[in-house]
């Protein structure tokens, strides 16, 4: 049973982690985009701007299951099966860089705009305001969101477990729920809340070092 | 240094400027009043292109901003700095690291980047602060801050966007005197957006009075304000009640009369009797200028008129509620 837990542990943190580290970099290079395009940005680009605006709408409005059964195709391309931990970080990854991109969007938002102008006064380029200023400034609400991201994905990987990911939330419902194993169900559900805890406290903790 | 002709911008059909024209030389220190919406921060914008413009010509130092390419604007940006009335440090870098800031863009050598930085740490007198983070400064210390990054890449020209109106009075007041200071030091011609005429007064040595984006007098600073224009007494409008009977004059002493008290002699000589209204002393850059309103009886402002005019005073009569 422990050895099973263990395992169910490890494959979570697999998923979770990986799948967070992924949609961080493309969520995080979509944001970029953005937020170059957007009517406020630097270089406003209407159509460019709505088409992502329109494409991350979309796949946020995907419910999750069905989205990881929609793009079974391409989950075969990229990792040969589309059964395993392995496979269920592709849905991840591409469930939750969209919503990535918004989080990020919303923190570079944030940054004072009078911040911007007075790099754009001394004649900074388009790339030392986007990295040198405002991802610098809005690091600490980065990082927050970014716990908003593993925690949210940790509830997902959970759902992809069910469908053949493994995982806590799989056990979950293997053992805890269809064989009435309560206990199982009590210990991976506490876990759970143990990574939650975990993940939002680190994401605290840094957010107050670099604030 | 500055040479603006009919200079237009508008903002879909809302004209914002129209038919600005001014000169800034070498030295000024150059004000821009009026009332917030009138333009002015839009002006100040133009010139080191955060701001494009639709008509007109925009010379700064021989470019004209528009046809610069980003490389050019670049170039000129760095000959330019500016400071602004939130100060728009970035939290996140502590005081050196702010200052530093526009040296790491242009790609200074460490080394002498950071002897740079503590150099303009000690112009403004924040030396022992280059470590703290921005948000343990107070306003006074942002806004030095603020000016020693402007000056880091040891620009020409400086731009103040309303650098003193987050500002307590006293603050203000060390601020102003800091920029004196970097004007004739440093030789840097200063631009000031304002809407605190005592900021104008103090500091600089022209004018424009900028009003629903057109200019509406310019001139000297202290000219223009010994002899307001109608527009400009809208904005610096004494706030003095009036007096039911008689009529208002307002008196100015420049430096040279003020010790030959004019008003008892008059009084004396015209055998007549008036009340003091009001008055206050005010500093114009480096003069010290007086103003006195006393009240007339009407049957006597004929003779105290003459009296004035023949005596080589500077007065105005005053309309109601003025």
């Amino acid at each position: 049973m422990a050895n099973e837990l263990l395992y169910a542990l490890w494959e979570t943190l697999y998923m979770v982690f990986l799948s967070t580290f992924f949609s961080g970099v493309f969520g995080f290079a979509l944001a970029i985009v953005m937020i170059l395009t957007g009517s406020n940005g630097l270089r406003p680009n209407r159509a460019l701007y709505s088409a992502l605006s329109f494409v991350v709408n979309l796949l946020r409005s995907f419910p999750f299951i069905i989205l990881m059964i929609a793009i079974i195709p391409l989950t075969r391309l990229i990792v040969g099966t589309s059964i395993g931990s392995t496979a269920s970080i592709v849905p991840l990854t591409i469930a939750a860089t969209p919503f990535v991109a918004r989080l990020v969007e919303g923190s570079l938002l944030e940054v004072d705009p009078g911040v911007v102008e007075a790099a754009r006064s001394f004649g900074a380029s388009d790339m030392q305001i986007v990295f040198g200023v405002m991802v610098r400034e809005a690091m600490p609400s980065i990082v927050l969101n970014g716990a908003v991201v593993a925690i949210n994905l940790l509830g997902y990987s959970a759902m992809a477990g069910a469908v053949g990911g493994g995982g806590l939330g799989d056990l979950a419902i293997k053992y805890g729920y269809n064989r009435f194993q309560t206990d199982v169900m009590v210990y991976s559900v506490v876990i759970l809340i143990l990574i939650v805890q975990l993940i939002q406290s680190a994401g605290n903790a840094v957010y107050e070092r670099i604030k | 240094m500055i040479h603006i002709r009919g200079l237009g911008k508008y903002y879909d059909d809302m004209k914002v400027l129209q038919d600005i024209s001014l000169d800034v030389e070498q030295g000024d220190v150059f004000g821009i009043v009026g009332h917030s919406g009138a333009g002015k921060s839009t002006l100040l914008r133009c010139l080191n292109g955060l701001e494009s413009y639709s008509e007109g010509s925009v010379k700064v130092m021989g470019h004209e901003v528009c046809d610069l390419a980003p490389e050019g604007l670049k170039e000129l940006r760095r000959e330019m700095g500016m400071i602004f009335q939130n100060f728009n440090l970035m939290n996140r870098k502590n005081v050196f690291q702010n200052v530093m800031f526009p040296l790491e863009v242009w790609g200074v050598p460490k080394k002498e980047a950071a002897a740079r930085v503590e150099e303009l740490l000690a112009l403004v007198g924040l030396t022992e602060k280059k470590e703290e983070r921005i948000r343990n400064l107070s306003g006074g210390q942002k806004q030095r801050i603020g000016i020693a990054r402007a000056l880091a890449l040891r620009p020409k020209i400086l731009l103040c966007d309303e650098a003193t109106s987050a500002l307590d009075p006293k603050t203000t007041i060390s601020i102003l005197e800091l920029l004196m200071d970097i004007n004739i030091k440093l030789g840097v011609t200063i631009v000031v957006v304002t809407h605190q005429m005592e900021v104008v007064k103090m500091i600089c040595n022209k004018v424009i009075v900028l009003d629903s984006g057109r200019i509406v007098a310019s001139g000297e600073t202290d000219k223009l304000f010994l002899a307001p224009g109608e527009e400009l007494r809208k904005l610096v409008r004494d706030d003095y009640a009036v007096i039911p009977s008689g009529t208002n004059i307002r008196l100015v002493f420049p430096r040279e009369i003020a010790n030959e008290s004019i008003i008892t002699r008059m009084a004396r000589e015209l055998d007549t009797n008036f009340s003091v209204v009001g008055g206050r002393i005010e500093r114009y850059r480096n003069d010290v200028i007086g103003f006195l309103i006393i009240n007339v009886a009407n049957e006597d402002l004929d003779r105290v008129i003459g009296w004035l005019e023949k005596n080589g005073m500077i007065w105005e009569v005053m309309k109601d509620g003025e």
